[in-house]
């Protein structure tokens, strides 16, 4: 109740105060997995800011975010502004949603801050702007460092130096006969083709939509099974792990090694302390591969006030603000100015980003990618990971998806 | 009269006690899984799994000081009770006229009803959202209220129908020629005897509204977010707040059931009190 | 008993009343059906109508200029679509096992709660939560219970040696819709204990006093006044509750998604998933109409069956 009645004061001020100049409001959406609404605090910082301008934040959930965003503007309904990924942006610019922002951009002053490339990534293939990044991940691979020490280990740079040390690292560490510790977590529930992805997709002569099926990429996915079923480096749930999981296995000092970005590192940090690093994922047949993710605002072009709504976007993307935004959802900020600054993460774990960032990609930005994610590689992977399948088939399932 | 006793305490208890419990097993095992893991600390959920060492209520003081929770439980709350009581003044007398009138396409207008909640609702979003917006409803209780009403209305009338034609006939008329109007007799008569038919059609429609999620979602907003919007955003891209969504869970089942612990006297004593006894 | 005696001579007095009477007597009815009907008629049926329409177009919700009129093809489309059939069949599966078996478990539930033992009011209230719970919360903690690491359910069966190593419900496609059907079965069953129950009430107790007077044995009294007392409010419910099951997809859309591969799609989510993730509402609206058609043509043999419902 208090958050209502203190956004009807607010209106109310915001009315007053626009008694002079133009009052208008801009409705946001976005999503966050911080379930602690730390979207006020920015909102009442803008509005002190910019008296005449009212900002309605409104947190949607994920699993109905697009579905119900594209409603909304089917239905003539529209936020103002709302956080917007790369993969819906061909679906959006065809809806005619989105306002082209370049002009904007070039002549906003915070564009300088940006750090480099990020501009370049979220490029339309129209060659316009729609998006403004606003926060971004990259993965990278998590180790421990001491257990590395202890025997004697060099962090893998490459597939095959990954797959000695995971197999030094999975161990019976207090002779009981059963191993406690294994060599790497690996994600195999959905969510997981990342990890399949960095072994696989780096490789020269792979490719997701194109040739999935060369012997490269076939290469790869066995690769992944013959750690879990020759090596046994593998914890025996992974077929099913997910991100929990794995992420749990890890802190608990039951894998040695796992893949996942910077949204993960302070709870590692809180449980396993200096006993955790980072490093880019090994470079596998010629290649490294591995996943970006992507967040950008944009103003869509049902927005009334659109200078408003601008105003709103820019100012999450702008020094400050920015790193705000970030301490929210616990990923990287996009400005240089709060990336040097930038102390929410450990320094090992902004640098591995870093160092990840160029050879970081998206999935193709296919309408098949999504089925590859939810159903296609999970229920692929598993099959494989259990002997019901071998890895040519499991490519071969993929290749048939995306040759529909 | 000693050993009678005993033998039919034992009787009852392996007839009615034991296999009551069997059920309660299995109906409250999940829920009390939910909040087994609803009071075990994030930080253990994942390593040690759920259980009571170190129970915590953090869950609990976080979904209603940061989440909002509270909030959103008023808003679900006044969206179930407005939809219980246009829902059941809309459908009690539909069920009244179709129980005790015969009428030119009674049969097509019942049928009429069933075909309203046989469409997959998904694909009336879109409409529906077009027709509120140009009401200018959206976001209010009153879009979400009507919306569910049309969910709850057929199932509403067709139990009703049911309950009232359990009723005689001969009741209501006998109360007609004693001087009452119809719609005196639908009150004194036919609504007393059919209170157990009228609780249990409410608690439905509580129920259904309250757990409703898709009309929520789209005609919700900003202002009016129910629960089940609420519960979902903790289901995020990258985890699932478990703590916080059984903690939601648990506290989203009470009103329900708190609400059906208070009338389920109603719904014995219905027609063993008042004029069919007699 | 007076009223007997009224109910021949009664009503032919009121039709025989004056004119005025006899209009009101016409009028009344639609007038007191009039509020629900419009209702429902202005938010689902002028909806519905226009869904029907986009089933004859080819209509993808981001390119919404492209509407264009292709008559049947949506449907001759499904009738191809290996998924549709799929769909249909689990979607018979789901079902016909769902509602059996919330049905019986409901009975004995209901019949268990209309006894006397001291402990019946805490009883009755504990019993309806799972219904009372929201959808999406019952869905995820299934899949939590059903999880193959951190699961109960496999740590009870690996305890008891029913299994010798723990089972991916829900990845696996053998187990995936029976998973499912259970998680329904769970959630559904109190509704008919609740409904079951109120129809129990209904009966006089004088009756089965009269029969054990008569030495009726208990499956007697069970057979020949229980049965018939709740036989309208079971018919009824059954039918609703079809329709209801038949209809919602949020549990499975929530447990699998349809998954593993097509293992647990049924009729509803296929369309939801058409027409809400892919956006595709022309398809996706063939899809939706040519189910309702074939509830509905379920729902008139089972009316035809039972025949009184709608008397």
């Amino acid at each position: 109740m208090r958050q209502k009645t203190l956004g009807l004061a607010a209106s109310l001020l915001a009315l007053t105060a626009g008694m002079a100049s133009a009052e208008s409001t801009v409705r946001f959406w976005y999503h966050f997995d911080n379930a602690d609404n730390p979207m006020d605090e920015l909102v009442s910082t803008f509005e002190e800011q910019n008296p005449e301008i009212t900002v309605e934040a409104e947190n949607i959930p994920w699993n109905s975010y697009y579905d119900n965003l594209y409603t909304s503007i089917i239905g003539g309904n529209a936020p103002d502004a709302a956080m917007v990924k790369m993969f819906a942006q061909p679906r959006l610019i065809e809806m005619g949603a989105l306002e082209p922002i370049g002009d904007r951009i070039d002549s906003w002053e915070g564009k300088d801050d940006l750090q480099d490339n990020l501009l370049e990534l979220t490029v339309a293939e129209d060659g316009s702007s729609y998006y403004l990044p606003v926060q971004y991940v990259v993965l990278y691979m998590y180790y421990r460092p001491d257990m590395f020490e202890e025997l004697g280990l060099e962090v893998p740079q490459t597939c095959e130096e990954f797959r000695e040390a995971a197999n030094a690292l999975t161990r019976d560490t207090d002779d009981d006969g059963q191993t406690d510790v294994y060599g790497f977590g690996f994600r195999g529930g959905k969510g997981g083709h990342d990890h399949w992805a960095s072994f696989t997709l780096g490789r020269e002569g792979a490719d997701l939509t194109d040739n999935i099926e060369s012997e490269a990429a076939v290469a790869g996915t066995q690769f992944v099974v013959d750690l879990f079923r020759e090596d046994g480096v593998f914890p025996p749930s992974a077929p099913n792990d997910g991100f929990q999981e794995t992420i749990g296995a890890f802190k608990a000092g039951k894998t040695a090694m796992t893949i996942h970005h910077i949204g993960s590192a302070n709870g590692m940090v809180e449980a396993l302390g200096d006993k955790v690093s980072a490093a880019p994922v090994p470079e596998c047949g010629g290649g490294r591969w591995t996943a970006y993710g992507d967040e950008s605002t944009a103003v869509m072009s049902s927005a009334e006030d659109k200078d408003a709504a601008w105003k709103w976007i820019s100012f999450l993307s702008e020094a400050g603000n920015n790193a705000l935004f970030n301490e929210a959802t616990g990923q990287l900020p996009v400005t240089k100015t709060d990336r040097d600054e930038w102390s929410l993460h450990p320094k090992r774990f902004v640098e591995a980003t870093a160092e990840s960032l160029p050879f970081a990609n998206l999935l193709p930005n296919r309408p098949e990618t999504s089925d590859f994610v939810n159903t296609v590689w999970p229920v692929a992977m598993q099959r494989a990971l259990t002997g019901e399948i071998t890895a040519e088939e499991m490519n071969a399932e993929i290749a048939e998806l995306y040759s529909e | 009269m000693m050993a009678l006793g005993k033998r039919s305490l034992r009787r009852r208890l392996l007839t009615v006690d034991l296999p009551m419990a069997l059920v309660l097993v299995f109906t409250l095992g999940p829920y009390l899984w939910m909040f087994v893991t609803s009071v075990t600390p994030e930080s253990r959920l994942f390593t040690e799994g759920p259980s009571l060492v170190q129970a915590t209520i953090d869950n609990y003081t976080r979904l209603f000081r940061t989440v909002g929770f509270g909030d959103n439980l008023l808003d679900s709350f006044i969206v179930a009770a407005g939809t219980v009581v246009v829902g059941l003044s809309l459908s009690v007398t539909a069920a009244y006229s179709f129980s005790r009138f015969s009428f030119r396409g009674k049969r097509v207008l019942m049928l009429q009803f069933l075909l309203i909640n046989m469409f997959p609702l998904v694909l009336l979003i879109l409409p529906l959202f077009v027709v509120m917006r140009i009401l200018g409803l959206l976001d209010t209780h009153f879009a979400l209220i009507i919306a569910n009403s049309t969910i709850a209305i057929p199932f509403s009338v067709w139990m009703m129908v049911s309950y009232m034609n359990g009723i005689p006939r001969s009741l209501d008329e006998a109360a007609m020629t004693d001087g009452c109007t119809r719609l005196g007799a639908l009150r004194r008569v036919v609504l007393p005897l059919c209170v157990p038919g009228i609780i249990a059609t409410g608690i439905y429609i509580f129920i259904t509204s309250w757990n409703e999620y898709l009309y929520a979602l789209t005609l919700g907003g900003q202002d009016v977010r129910t629960i089940t919007v609420a519960v979902q955003t903790l289901i995020g891209e990258y985890e699932v707040q478990w703590g916080l969504l059984t903690a939601g869970g648990i506290v989203g089942a009470m009103p329900a059931t708190v609400l059906f612990l208070l009338v389920q006297k109603r719904l014995i004593s219905g027609l063993t009190q008042g004029a069919v006894k007699g | 008993m007076t009223a007997q005696d009224h109910s021949a001579t009664g009503p032919a007095r009121a039709e025989a009343g004056t004119g005025r009477h006899k209009l009101g007597r016409r009028v009344l009815p639609y007038a007191m059906l009039s509020p629900a009907v419009i209702v429902t008629l202005a938010i689902v049926f002028f909806p519905m109508l226009q869904t029907a329409w986009m089933s004859l177009h080819e209509y993808v919700l981001f390119r919404p200029d492209d509407f264009t009129f292709i008559g049947f093809e949506n449907f001759v489309t499904a009738f191809n679509d290996e998924v549709f059939w799929i769909s249909l069949w689990h979607t018979i599966i789901w079902i016909g096992i769902t509602i059996p078996a919330q049905v019986l478990l409901g009975l004995v539930t209901a019949l268990l709660l209309n006894q006397e033992f001291p402990w019946r009011p805490v009883a009755r209230a504990l019993i309806i939560i799972p219904w009372a719970l929201p959808s999406v919360v019952i869905a995820l903690m299934w899949v939590w219970i059903y999880d193959s690491n951190y699961g109960v359910l496999n740590d009870f069966l690996l305890r008891l040696g029913l299994i010798e190593q723990a089972v991916p419900w829900l990845a696996n496609p053998d187990t995936a819709l029976g998973a499912i059907i259970l998680t329904l079965t769970w959630q559904g069953f109190p509704f008919f204990a609740v409904m079951i129950l109120a129809g129990l009430q209904s009966i006089p107790k004088s009756y089965y006093e009269a029969a054990s007077l008569d030495g009726a044995s208990t499956w007697q009294q069970f057979r020949y006044i229980t049965l018939p007392g709740i036989s309208g409010v079971l018919v009824t419910s059954v039918l609703l509750r079809t329709i209801w099951v038949a209809n919602s997809f949020d549990v499975i859309f929530v447990m699998t998604g349809g998954g593993p591969g097509y293992a647990t799609y049924t009729l509803p989510l296929y369309a939801f998933v058409k027409a809400r993730t892919n956006l595709d509402f022309g398809y996706g609206s063939a899809l939706a109409v040519l189910f309702t058609m074939l509830l509905m043509v379920i729902v008139l043999l089972y009316l035809r069956r039972t025949g009184k419902a709608v008397e």
